[in-house]
Formats: C-alpha cells, sequence, structure tokens
C-alpha cells in the first residue's frame, strides 16, 4: 500500500486530499506542479517564495473536496503573485476553516499557464463488471457536452494509452491548432498508463485526474481526486 | 451438455402446447435415446415409457430437460445428482429476473446443481440446438429445420438464439450449435465460449450480449481461445448518467464492452445479420495478415458502395502495385478502372482472371468480388474454387440477381468455400470485420494486456 493511502486508511479516510493523491501521481512518475502543505499563513508565505510566484493556494482537508465551492470561494485563490496576497489567501481559509470547525491547512502550488496547453481529462475506476478501467477525454465541453471520451480496461500499455488518445473525436486539437505547438502525447499516455496502473495496484475506487495540463514540454495533473474502496 | 449419449424431458407431456410436448417432439428427433419423465405420465410417447423419475430410466442419461414450474427444480435437480445426469436445462422464467423471490430459487437450484456437479444451461432460456446430431433441446418449433453450418451461436438471450439460427438457415448457412444462455446460472459465456473453441464442427464464434457482471472473464476467454469470434452488445441507447463530468458517470456500461472488446481482439457489430455475415466471413476463410481490402466489381455503383463503406467501418483500400495494373490491364485492355476497386464495367469471361490477380497482389489482404448474375456467364467458379488458400487470403463474393437463376452457381461457390453475400453494403460489413480483426490480431493484441490482472 502506497504511504499516501496507508495514512488515509489509518485515520478511517475514503478520501485522500488533492495533496496525498497529487504525491501517489508524482510517485507512480506523473509530472505535477511544485507544491506545499503549509500550516500557517507564514509558512504559506515561506513555501511562495520557494516555489516561486506566481502561486495558487488551496484548502487542504480531508473534509473539503469540492475545494472551490467551499466557504463563498474562500478555498481557492489563483494568480498569487506576491507574499502579501498568498497570506490574505491562506488568513481566508484558516478564517473559514476555523468558523466551520474544520480541520484544515493551505496547499500553496506553483501557478500553471493553462492557457499554454490543452486540458485532458485522465480517470480511473474499478467497476464492478470489468474491474480496473481507465478514461480519457478532452476537458469541458468536450467530455460534457459531446461525451467524447475513450475507454480502456487497465492495465494498459503505453502503445494502447496512446491509441485511447487518438481515437478521441477531439484529438486532432492535440497536434497543434490555429498555431498552437502540437501536445507531448507521449507525456500524456504515459499519465493514462500511470492511473491505468494505479488503479490497478491499489484499492482506489475511482481516481480522476481533472484536469492533466498538456502542453508541448509534457503533462502536468493539475488535480487529483482519489476515493479508496469500501473496507480493504 | 452439448454432446450427451441419452435425453431425459422431465416435465414430458402428451398435451400439444405445452413445454413438455414440444421439448419431447424435438428431443425425439435426437441421434440418441430421448425418454419422457413424468409421474402423472402414461404409456408412452416416441416409443417410450414414461417413468416418475430420471432415477428410473434404464439408461445412462446424461442430460435431463426440464420443462418444469420453477418451485419444483431443485427436488428433480436433486434426482438427478442421484442418477448421475451431469447436466440440465431449465426453461423456466421467474428465477433471478424475476425479483428478490426469484433470485433466491437461482441461489438454491445453482447450489444444488453444484453440489451434485450439474452443469446449468437456464434458468429463463428457450434451451440450445445442435443440428448435427439433431440434438434439439429447444421447445420451438421450427429448429429441426435449422440447418449445420459451423458457426456457434452463444446468445444472452434464448430468443435471439433463434432469431439468428433461423437466419442462418434463410442463408443457407446454419449453425454448429445455437445456445441461449438465460439466466446463466453456472453456464456462461465463458463455459460456452470454451466448449465450442474444442468443438471440432466450429470455425466462428458469435456472442450476442446483453451485459454480464464479469465482463472481465468474458473478454478474457474471447482472448484466450483460438476460434475467431465475433459480439454484438445490445445497449447502446442505455448510457447511465452522462450529466456529471465524472468518472463513475461517464462510463456506460455499453461503452467499457465497445472499448473492452476492441482491446481484447473481439470485433463488434451492430446487427444480427452483420454478425452473421461476420462469422461466415471469419469462419470460411484464412485469417488475413492486414486490413487492406482489394475489391473487384463488374459494376461500377455497388462497387463504389462497397468501397465507401469498408473504409467508414474500418478497413483500408490500398492502391495495387504496378505489376497487379499492368495484370489486370493485359487481361482487360482498356478497362473502365484499374486501380483499387477495379471495375471490369460488367461481367465478362476474363472476370475470373482479374480477381486472381487482385487476390495474388501483395498489398491486399483481403478479397472483395461483386458481381451482378449473368446467366450466360454465370459466377468464376472455377478460378475461385481453392483461390482463398492458395493466396492464403479471404475470398468474399457479393451478388444479385434471380434467387433460382443463380442458385446452382452460387451452391458451387459455398461448396468451394467462399462465403457469398447478398447486399453490397453486407458484404462490405463482413470485409471490414476481417481488417479489423486482422488489425486487433496483427498488433499482437495477446500480448498487449497483461495476464496478471
Amino acid at each position: 500500500m502506497s504511504d499516501q493511502i496507508a495514512a488515509a486508511r489509518a485515520d478511517g479516510r475514503q478520501t485522500l486530499t488533492e495533496a496525498e493523491g497529487k504525491r501517489l501521481l508524482a510517485d507512480a512518475g506523473v509530472a505535477v506542479p511544485s507544491f506545499e502543505v503549509c500550516a500557517s499563513a507564514d509558512a504559506a508565505v515561506e513555501a511562495a517564495e520557494a516555489i516561486g510566484f506566481p502561486v495558487v493556494v488551496k484548502v487542504s482537508s480531508p473534509a473539503v473536496t469540492h475545494k472551490s465551492e467551499w466557504a463563498d470561494g474562500a478555498g481557492v485563490a489563483v494568480g498569487l503573485d506576491s507574499p502579501a496576497a498568498v497570506a490574505d489567501a491562506a488568513t481566508r481559509i484558516f478564517e473559514a476553516a476555523a468558523e466551520r470547525g474544520v480541520d484544515a491547512e493551505v496547499l500553496v502550488e506553483q501557478a500553471q499557464d493553462v492557457d499554454a496547453g490543452t486540458e485532458v481529462i485522465v480517470g480511473g475506476l474499478r467497476d464492478p463488471s470489468f474491474g480496473p478501467v481507465v478514461l480519457t477525454g478532452l476537458g469541458g465541453v468536450f467530455t460534457e457536452v459531446f461525451e467524447d471520451t475513450s475507454h480502456r480496461l487497465a492495465p494498459v500499455d503505453r502503445r494502447e494509452a496512446r491509441a485511447a488518445i487518438e481515437e478521441l473525436q477531439a484529438a486532432r486539437l492535440l497536434e497543434g491548432y490555429r498555431g498552437s505547438d502540437p501536445v507531448d502525447v507521449d507525456a500524456l499516455a504515459a499519465v493514462v498508463e500511470a492511473v491505468g496502473d494505479l488503479v490497478t495496484e491499489h484499492s482506489i475506487a475511482e481516481l480522476d485526474v481533472n484536469p492533466v495540463l498538456a502542453t508541448a514540454d509534457g503533462a502536468v495533473a493539475l488535480d487529483a481526486l482519489v476515493v479508496l474502496e469500501d473496507g480493504a | 451438455m452439448f454432446d450427451p449419449t441419452a435425453v431425459a424431458v422431465v416435465g414430458a407431456s402428451q398435451t400439444e402446447g405445452k413445454v413438455g410436448y414440444e421439448a419431447m417432439v424435438n428431443a425425439a428427433e435426437f441421434d440418441g435415446p430421448a425418454y419422457p419423465v413424468n409421474p402423472s405420465g402414461s404409456g408412452t410417447m416416441f416409443g417410450e415409457p414414461f417413468v416418475d423419475s430420471v432415477a428410473d430410466v434404464d439408461d445412462a442419461v446424461d442430460l435431463a430437460l426440464l420443462c418444469l414450474p420453477g418451485p419444483a427444480v431443485p427436488e428433480v435437480l436433486d434426482e438427478c445428482g442421484a442418477a448421475g445426469v451431469g447436466a440440465a436445462v431449465i426453461y423456466a422464467s421467474g428465477f433471478a429476473e424475476a425479483g428478490e423471490e426469484g433470485e433466491q430459487l437461482q441461489a438454491t437450484v445453482v447450489e444444488r446443481a453444484n453440489e451434485h456437479g450439474i452443469a446449468l444451461l437456464g434458468p429463463n432460456t428457450s434451451g440450445f440446438v445442435v443440428p448435427e446430431t439433431s440434438l434439439l433441446c429447444s421447445f420451438a418449433s421450427g429448429v429441426d429445420e435449422i440447418p449445420t453450418g459451423n458457426t456457434a451461436v452463444v446468445a444472452q438471450s434464448g430468443g435471439v438464439a433463434l432469431v439468428l439460427a433461423f437466419q442462418t438457415r434463410r442463408q443457407g448457412r446454419g449453425v454448429s450449435a445455437t445456445v441461449g444462455l438465460g439466466n446463466r446460472a453456472n453456464v456462461g459465456f465463458v463455459e460456452a465460449i470454451e466448449y465450442f473453441d474444442g468443438h471440432e464442427g466450429t470455425d466462428a464464434i458469435v456472442l450476442h450480449v446483453e451485459g454480464t457482471d464479469d465482463g472481465r472473464a468474458l473478454l478474457e476467454t474471447c482472448r484466450n481461445v483460438d476460434t475467431p469470434v465475433v459480439a454484438y452488445k445490445v445497449g447502446q441507447s442505455d448510457v447511465g448518467e452522462f450529466a456529471a463530468s465524472h468518472t463513475g458517470a461517464l462510463t456506460g456500461d455499453h461503452a467499457l464492452y465497445e472499448a473492452g472488446f476492441a482491446q481484447y481482439g473481439v470485433p463488434t457489430v451492430d446487427a444480427t445479420d452483420h454478425l452473421l455475415d461476420a462469422a461466415a466471413a471469419l469462419g470460411d476463410s484464412p485469417i488475413p495478415d492486414g486490413p487492406n481490402v482489394g475489391v473487384v466489381t463488374a459494376q461500377a455503383g455497388p462497387g463504389i458502395i462497397i468501397t465507401d463503406r469498408i473504409q467508414r467501418a474500418g478497413g483500408v483500400l490500398p492502391e495495387l502495385t504496378a505489376e497487379t495494373r499492368d495484370r489486370v490491364g493485359e487481361i482487360l485492355p482498356g478497362i473502365t478502372y484499374a486501380d483499387n476497386p477495379v471495375d471490369t464495367g460488367r461481367p465478362m469471361p476474363a472476370f475470373g482472371e482479374v480477381v486472381t490477380a487482385v487476390a495474388e497482389d501483395d498489398n491486399v489482404d483481403i478479397v472483395l468480388v461483386y458481381e451482378l448474375f449473368e446467366q450466360a456467364l454465370g459466377f468464376p467458379v472455377e478460378e475461385l474454387d481453392g483461390l482463398a488458400e492458395r493466396v492464403d487470403k479471404p475470398v468474399l463474393f457479393a451478388t444479385e440477381g434471380i434467387e433460382a437463376d443463380l442458385a446452382e452457381d452460387r451452391a458451387a461457390l459455398e461448396e468451394a468455400g467462399v462465403p457469398v453475400f447478398e447486399t453490397p453494403e453486407r458484404a462490405a460489413q463482413a470485409a471490414a470485420v476481417l481488417a479489423r480483426y486482422a488489425r486487433f490480431h496483427a498488433a499482437g493484441v495477446d500480448a498487449e494486456v497483461s495476464a496478471d490482472v
């Protein structure tokens, strides 16, 4: 069992925090932005200075899964480019948590230029009939409206993972569109492969990496939601 | 189950229209003995006297057809177990498909069967038919007319098993067996596929799938068998809750079946006739090395339909080699169109030579021929006989005309092992299934999914 999953199990939790989820992904070889979990506003500022501005600050608590909707939007602050902005955002999170009686820390993370890439959803789940499965889809309307997703039974090798990406209707967007550089599809396929392996090897019910930012230089997991199986 | 020496019909009845009557009438066709069992029966049926219990049959019965209401089944299974019967068909409904009480009854039945080592087909099925031995374990009328062929039909629904079997009769093809799995008590897809993979008379297996609770085992079985498998998964419109952008909700059952079948080397189709056409193409042909289809047509229009259809369904129309083009040009100077498809413009004596030239082209993995029947010329049977084996590629043929006029030539083609199709679309779909099958298997599907899951 991975350390992250063991920690959650020890707490009696079925859901990993974003930080735990990202460490799980990072241990599986998936690129994640530099981040640090901090217990105070001062520590958050220190972390931001170490990571380099701009940064994103998010609430980090097992009690909060929908961070952006939490506490009237206090849960996620993006584009913070100064120590003061980081201190403010972190303080708001700690205050909101205190008001709600939630035990929370803050996640300070290197900001990513989402316009520089394409957002992709990579998901893993354990299906009652098929066992571990991995899903790939382009973010936003492509998945939600056009249902443009592809599936594979996990585990998958790199070639199968690439095929899962290339069969998407929207795959052409990854090849470069209106002057944008083609995406590093192999790096993206490596994420699909890693998610397939994770859901195969661990007692994971569901693993959503939404989104993965796919760029010409690689693929970075910007968020991670991991739900463990009952019991186990 | 599918190869018994003696059959007992439990609940056999002399009242026409009852399941026990129809099942006995059909069972009596069997090449081996069929015994009527019913404590309230008297006299004989088809020369065999009624007995009270399977145990009273003076023969080693190894298959029992249970024409009984569900609640009577557990006790009869105990009798079968004591009598050493190894297989039984349960026709009755009212089991797992019918709520909690039925589920419990099915659990009881499976438990008893497993205790006695009895393989159970059903419940809730029309049974199965093996035409070769006239083993008609079905209460449906007309099953005695289903001809022997080399396709095994494994359908989740007993009704669909019959739909497919009767269709093969009209197509002049037949089945090696047609099996309706019904509720899959302890004989399911896995067991049926494994059995027919080892069955000498079966060259292709077709599956009708509505949904099963162990999809992975089904796929792994398909990958592990040598016999080509084609599947028709029903239920595309039932896509679950697509509302949320959420992996669980996005993963409809159907999408997983389609993706899984492709990943495990099973081409899928979406119609019963395409399923049987695919089986005819795969079962009667060498396995192609690739997805490249060479089309030869005597009429341009059907050739265009075929070309369009093949490409949309996953096949490729390669350029022919310069050598082949020269060869075709020599056979038919001034030919209408000598690339792929080769269009001879009309049937002609040299048509078969053109087909041979295309079949021998190194760029071609699969050959599809279209020709309207021309009374004065007939089909190029002599040229096509043995061609597929010689070039080690599938050669498919599609035609149209007056049935009676072309019957003899068509039969000769089929006799020579050339699968014949009735519309350009169906021939093209079949060629495309061959192409997809070749693609899956050339890509090394057998090695791609690790086996240690």
